[in-house]
């Protein structure tokens, strides 16, 4: 399958940088998926989960506060405020990323729907791990 | 020939400097060495939100997406009033550093007056709020202690000000002026124009071929507002981490010219202190073989 270089940018420095098969998007209108060779577009992301497919077929999910995507067809570069990857070896590991994905989402949603299906998701990636 | 006593007051007065001297470089060393970590790390997401805002523009140039009419975008001739930020470092002793920023500003504000702008001046950093003071020119607000410890919010709020004003109107123009740090021995002055967003240097032809941008419809002007706003707060956050970064560079370098300087005075007045050591010695010998040949 056909891949491209995904990036993720916070103020403190990239915190994703790898090839990627497929990403999915929080989007302002909604989730979106891009492949490679996706047309370019400029748009704004909201609070929510990132999910990268990688070669190896893993998925690893980030969790972000808000962005901006820039797509073109072999690179994806997302700009983020601020971002908290969901990965861990242990339980350990795990509870305490999680602990950081809530503190950054309880900072920035201010609805608690919106909340609410970051958790869910959040939830979903969680359960992959274990 | 100077006493004895003075020379060697002075080598131990000299070597003191040399010591402070030699300690505070070492102490900018290890902050510069934080600061540019951090300055580095920012500096790839500052320039990615720059091409980002800098496409958006060139295309609201080019096509008038939407006949967005965004404040934001817009060339504004004959500006009225202007705000001019200047971030200068808390701490003196590094050489031209905020001197360089405050020429700069004195220059923009000499041209503005001439154009018979009226200028807000807002500043960052105590030495520079210090000179504006003492030259008694007029200043809307002023912070310290942020640039030496920059922190997001504090600069968040700052620059929400001129951003609320230029909303509103009330302004036209937004500059930062600010020293950067572009390596271990040469800082860069930058002033920067973060409003108007600049969309001259945009070639309309290219954007054709490479990318659309898609923004949903209804509240366009609410989103791109809250994306220049991020551009700015950032835009303002990154010129206070790099201005840091450039103090310590800077500071380290005057530290060490001092140093080096200090050492060079005591090597002279060594030289000088041995000569005069010398003298008084051959002054005592003539003094004895004269009084020996005078008993005989």
């Amino acid at each position: 399958m056909d891949k491209f270089k995904f990036e993720i940018l916070t103020p403190n420095g990239e915190i994703f940088n790898d090839e990627a098969v497929s990403v999915v998007l929080p989007g302002k209108e909604g989730e979106f998926g891009v492949l490679a060779g996706h047309a370019s577009l400029t748009t704004l992301l909201e609070a929510g989960v990132v999910d990268v497919e990688k070669e190896d077929k893993s998925v690893e999910s980030i969790v972000i506060d808000w962005g901006v995507a820039q797509v073109s067809e072999d690179k994806v570069v997302i700009l983020v405020e601020g971002a908290a990857p969901i990965r861990g070896t242990n339980e350990d590991e795990i509870a305490k990323a999680l602990e950081n994905v809530r503190k950054l989402i309880n900072d920035v949603a201010d609805s608690s729907t919106a909340i609410a299906s970051v958790s869910a998701k959040i939830e979903s990636a969680t359960q992959r791990l274990i | 020939m100077a006493n004895l006593k003075d020379i060697q007051r002075q080598i131990k007065s000299v070597s003191n400097t040399q010591k402070t001297t030699r300690a505070m470089k070492l102490v900018s060393t290890a902050k510069l060495r934080r600061a540019e970590e951090l300055a580095k790390r920012s500096r790839l997401y500052a320039q990615k939100m720059n091409q980002v805002i800098a496409e958006i523009a060139g295309r609201i140039k080019c096509s008038k997406v939407g006949g967005l009419d965004n404040r934001y975008f817009q060339k504004i001739e004959n500006p009225k009033m202007v705000d001019i930020v200047f971030v200068t470092a808390d701490k003196g002793l590094c050489g031209g550093f905020n001197i360089q920023t405050i020429k700069a500003v004195n220059k923009l504000l000499k041209e503005y007056k001439e154009k018979n702008v009226k200028v807000r001046l807002r500043g960052i950093g105590k030495k520079g709020i210090e000179f504006f003071h003492y030259n008694e020119v007029e200043m809307l607000d002023t912070v310290v202690s942020l640039s030496s410890k920059p922190d997001k919010e504090r600069s968040d709020d700052f620059v929400m000000t001129s951003i609320a004003d230029y909303k509103d109107g009330k302004i036209d123009a937004l500059h930062i002026v600010y020293n950067g740090y572009k390596n271990m021995i040469t800082q860069e002055l930058h002033v920067n124009t973060i409003l108007p967003v600049d969309t001259e240097a945009f070639d309309c032809d290219k954007i054709r071929s490479s990318s659309m941008l898609e923004i949903e419809a209804e509240d366009e002007e609410k989103m791109l507002g809250s994306l220049v706003e991020k551009y700015i707060n950032y835009n303002m956050y990154y010129s206070l981490i790099d201005s840091v970064a450039a103090e310590h560079s800077a500071r380290m370098q005057a530290m060490d010219t001092a140093t080096n300087n200090a050492k060079e005075m005591v090597k002279n007045l060594n030289v000088e202190f041995n000569k005069a050591r010398q003298a008084a010695i051959t002054t005592e010998l003539i003094e004895i073989i004269s009084g020996v040949e005078s008993m005989k």
